[in-house]
């Protein structure tokens, strides 16, 4: 008797399920990327034309001759106020700020969030460059959004950036806006479990048909297996019961004619004179 | 051996393997009065179909065994 690790039927089953892993493992791959980009790039188009609206709306005259301490200034006010508003009409807006080009790098202009939040950016307050400061800075040119989520300790979000120009179409800042990526990781998370599920479920439909199909194949391997027993034993008696239409059908046919074969012969050198009768 | 014997051999080989022959004797001389397999002719053919259907069906499987009967049966001398 064969042992359960040797047997056909185990290596058979676990071929096939390697197999099925493996393609189901590059299929979870493909359809998480697939996925996870059309998401991101959904929200960053959406990122994009909520900034470009936002930023049509600022005065870029105004906007540039802010400066260092002009924070309670109607001007400040009356730009704050604005993106205060939209922001308000908008609750997918976490953050909404302005910047500008300074000698430093990038500044902060303004806020909505300033005299609000503890944390929040005065004028001329250096932006620290993350790892989207890239997208950030094509934000001085055109529309821009972040290719990829930013994390501290304000959230995980996603930013969109347009252009503020003054009234000679110059580029004189950008406008930011930050959605809240909660929602967005959450509906990822969701169609990542539930690859999972369908994943978990073919593999275990998948392991049930193998199992079964390879449990009928060993089922007629074994009753060759006895016939030629008991034919190598010497009991001619029982005849081969497997009825396929493949290469197994095909052996049990072979093996029935020889086994016949067998049979007559051995009868006839029981009974030599048999045919002289 | 007549044209009708070597078909009717060559019909039961695949059924019964290389000793078809010492078969097929068999069943000629003792079930059918003596007749010698090799000079068999048409008339010989339902008696020696029936008979393969109950001999063969000792051998191999019933169903194929009929099978080969009802080759037998229709076989035809050209």
């Amino acid at each position: 008797m064969t042992k359960m690790i040797h047997s056909l039927q185990t290596k058979l089953t676990l071929s096939f399920l390697l197999l099925i892993v493996v393609i189901a493992g590059l299929a979870f791959f493909n359809t998480y990327d697939a996925t996870q980009k059309a998401l991101k790039a959904q929200m960053g188009c959406e990122l994009r034309s909520t900034a470009a609206a936002v930023a049509a709306l600022i005065d870029g005259d105004l906007h540039a001759g802010l400066k260092s301490g002009d924070e309670q200034k109607p001007e400040y006010l009356s730009l704050q106020s604005r993106l205060q508003k939209i922001r308000a009409n908008n609750p997918n807006i976490k953050y909404i700020y302005t910047m500008r080009h300074s000698a430093q790098g990038v500044e902060f202009v303004v806020d909505a969030d300033y005299g609000v939040e503890e944390d929040a950016a005065s004028i001329g307050q250096v932006y620290e460059q993350g790892p989207n400061f890239k997208d950030l800075m094509e934000g001085f040119e055109h529309n821009s959004a972040d290719r990829e989520f930013t994390s501290d300790e304000w959230g995980v979000v996603l930013s969109g950036y347009s252009p503020i120009r003054d009234s000679l179409g110059n580029s004189v800042g950008l406008l930011g806006v930050d959605m809240d990526s909660r929602e967005v990781i959450a509906r990822q998370q969701f169609i990542q479990h539930t690859i999972y599920y369908i994943i978990g479920i073919a593999i275990l439909l998948a392991g049930i048909i193998v199992l079964l199909f390879s449990k009928t194949i060993i089922r007629d391997i074994n009753k060759l297996n006895q016939t030629a027993t008991k034919i190598s034993l010497g009991q001619m008696d029982g005849v081969v019961d497997v009825k396929r239409r493949d290469e197994i059908g095909d052996l049990a046919e072979s093996f029935s004619r020889m086994q016949a074969s067998l049979k007559i012969m051995m009868n006839q050198d029981e009974n030599p004179n048999e045919n002289e009768k | 051996m007549t044209e009708l014997a070597q078909k009717v051999l060559e019909t039961t080989t695949p059924y019964l393997g290389p000793a078809s022959k010492i078969f097929l004797d068999r069943q000629t001389k003792r079930h059918m009065n003596g007749v010698i397999f090799d000079y068999l002719e048409k008339d010989h053919l339902p008696d020696l179909s029936r008979w393969v259907l109950i001999s063969a069906g000792l051998l191999i499987d019933k169903n194929r065994a009929k099978e080969l009967s009802e080759k037998i049966s229709i076989l035809q001398a050209a």
